[in-house]
């Protein structure tokens, strides 16, 4: 029986969604005995507690400190290692978030041993557990088995669903004090820039997205076009929106927007996880340059060409 | 000042599996061996500073069939120098064997202030060397960097984060990763460079040489055992269009939609 801690991570004053689809994932698998989750911050809220016990958790281990209002490595590695001794979990997992990330592999290294990275399957075989974690664009699948009392791992964002309609109960609640020194604050936290979101590209039916194979912030003017005609809404890859080409608000991706559209076309885009894991759409249409590019992989159809010579034309063509 | 960029190459993740014994290096061509991109980023964060401060900038590989190549290609860019670590005991499909090298590396090279490394390995999508290296070695970290400012206590450094960026102050100390941003986006290599790099000598250190052996960095001192590995048989078929015009590629495509009974467009 493994008994399970899940780093609890808050976005945006909710419990945050991967974090949400690993319980999901944890609930559903039968030799997982328990499920507690550890929440951080400056106030815990009892609506993230109801939350996390309808979501699988049976115990919420809390530490507030205003040392944790935002996410830090060292203060976070800190309290997290005080709960891994208080609870001696044998699996100790979270959502691969930027924090996540961040978290986990230091933790492991304080217990000496290695992590699972970006796993998108957890299975028991015998009384070992297994770690799924797909490589090389998602050509391969490797499977690892972690040695030592206790194993660390994160999931890959997106991987797992979130229950709609989660049945749990109400935890039990513990909380106790850290102390943080000086030495725990060396990287200081001066603010966080908030993407603007104006636009909501959750129930888009179709979404004309440009990666940076666009080229520049003209350039965009055809995915601009592209998605009038057709009456659905632009997107964009993080490489865009960092360099301005076009508002941070149509980002899409693990740190942009999730969507869902009926067709999704990715133009000038390689196909990289992080933006990736933000589409569940019915059909994929790739146009890239590059044959090899990973984006082929995930597309339902494509075409190897430049999109500046094939987006006009298809444009002309749909225009009748 | 003194910059260590430890970088990876990787078999280029266009070299496309064709059963997993592509691996076997008789089968991996000059040109499939590449500078892991986000390693590439780390090593123009360095560069900046270089061109910036003055710094000196080592590039340092450990992992690869030929990390000779990488680190020539890394003089070319503009590093100062290179170190090459080689050695059939070191097992570098684990994190925290490398974060191990790694930290007997730093120890060997002396003093340093910052360390640069890539977000993540993209051939087996790995990231958490840097967690692991700013952790052993007990040293203030930022990492998925995308801009970087220089000031008085040391560095202001944005970093990738859900929903925008974060803003953080270190010290001028530590270890940072970058990823693929603005900011990070790496340059070319120079003529001069590339002249640099040919001449350059580039000593080759061994696990005995860093006093590690395979038992605390090899196969057999792993912690992470590897199960099974198989290809990932794709489900749905792809309709990928590479043959003809532009013009005939597009019609193809949108038959081939109205085939499938698939709308585009509202
Ligand atoms: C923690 C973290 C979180 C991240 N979150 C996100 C996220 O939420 N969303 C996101 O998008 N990214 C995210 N990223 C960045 C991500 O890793 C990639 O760097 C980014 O998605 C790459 O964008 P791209 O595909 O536009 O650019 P590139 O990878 O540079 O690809 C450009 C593509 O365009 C093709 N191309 C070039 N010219 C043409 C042409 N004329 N016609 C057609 N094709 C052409 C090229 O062949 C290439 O495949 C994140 C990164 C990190 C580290
Ligand atoms: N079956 C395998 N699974 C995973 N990695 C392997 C396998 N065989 C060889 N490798 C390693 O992968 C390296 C090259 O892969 P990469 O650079 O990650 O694309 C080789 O140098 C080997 O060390």
């Amino acid at each position: 029986m493994v008994k399970t801690l899940v780093f609890g991570q808050i976005r945006e004053d909710v419990i945050e969604e991967n974090t949400l689809g690993v319980l999901n994932k944890l609930t559903e698998i039968s030799g997982i005995s328990e499920i507690i989750v550890a929440l951080f911050g400056h106030q815990i809220k009892d609506e993230w507690i109801t939350e996390l016990g309808k979501h699988g958790a049976s115990r919420v281990v809390s530490v507030k400190a205003p040392e944790l209002e935002v996410y830090l490595s060292r203060p976070y590695v800190k309290a997290m290692l005080e709960v891994i001794e208080k609870t001696e979990p044998m699996l100790v997992i979270a959502a691969g978030t930027v924090y996540g990330e961040d978290l986990i592999p230091r933790l492991a290294v304080h217990h000496g041993v290695s992590c699972a990275q970006r796993i998108n399957d957890i299975s028991i075989v015998g009384d070992e557990l297994h770690f799924h974690t797909p490589v090389r664009d998602d050509q391969a699948m490797k499977v690892n088995r972690i040695e030592g009392a206790i194993k660390f791992a994160t999931s890959r964002a997106g991987a797992f669903f979130v229950n709609e309609n989660p049945d749990g109960g109400s935890p039990n609640v513990e909380s106790f004090d850290v102390t943080f020194s000086e030495e725990d604050m060396l990287v200081k936290h001066i603010e966080i820039k908030k993407a603007e979101r104006t636009v909501n590209l959750k129930d888009a039916k179709i979404i004309v997205a440009g990666g940076r194979g666009v080229g520049g912030k003209e350039q965009f003017q055809i995915i601009r076009e592209l998605a009038e005609i057709l009456g659905g809404e632009i997107g964009a890859t993080r490489a865009c929106t960092d360099v301005h080409w076009i508002e941070e608000t149509y980002e899409i991706g693990q740190t942009g927007q999730s969507v869902s559209p009926d067709i999704y076309i990715a133009a000038g885009i390689s196909g990289a996880p992080q933006h990736v894991s933000g589409i569940k759409a019915k059909t994929l249409i790739a146009i890239n340059t590059d044959e090899g590019a990973a984006i082929f992989n995930f597309a339902d159809y494509g075409i190897v060409g430049d999109l500046h010579v094939i987006l006009p034309i298809l444009k002309q063509k749909l225009q009748g | 000042m003194k910059i260590i960029v430890f970088i990876e190459q990787i078999v280029s993740t266009q070299v496309k599996l064709q059963g997993v014994d592509y691996f076997d290096s008789t089968r991996v061509s000059e040109d499939d061996l590449v500078i892991n991109p986000s390693s590439k980023n780390a090593l123009e964060g360095a560069l900046k500073l270089k061109d910036q401060l003055g710094a000196e900038v080592t590039a340092v590989c450990v992992r690869g069939l030929k990390p000779n190549k990488a680190l020539r290609e890394a003089i070319a860019m503009g590093c100062t120098d290179a170190i090459e670590i080689a050695d059939e005991n070191i097992y570098t499909d684990d994190p925290l064997l490398l974060a191990k090298v790694y930290v007997e590396a730093l120890g060997k090279i002396g003093e340093f202030d910052l360390v640069f490394l890539g977000v993540e390995e993209q051939s087996t999508g790995s990231y958490a060397i840097g967690a692991m290296l700013s952790e052993k070695l007990g040293l203030p970290s930022v990492l998925y960097a995308e801009e970087l400012e220089v000031i008085d206590s040391g560095y202001k450094v944005g970093h990738v984060l859900e929903g925008g960026r974060k803003i953080v102050a270190m010290p001028s100390k530590g270890v940072i990763s970058c990823s693929d941003s603005q900011y990070f986006t790496p340059r070319y290599t120079s003529m001069r460079g590339i002249l640099t790099a040919k001449r350059a000598e580039i000593p080759k250190w061994t696990a005995a040489d860093l006093g590690l052996s395979s038992s605390v960095v090899g196969k057999e001192a792993t912690s992470l055992i590897e199960v099974s590995f198989s290809n990932i048989v794709l489900e749905k078929e792809s309709y990928i269009i590479k043959e003809g015009e532009p013009e005939e590629k597009v019609e193809n495509l949108l038959a081939k939609l109205k085939e499938d009974e698939v709308k585009l467009g509202a």
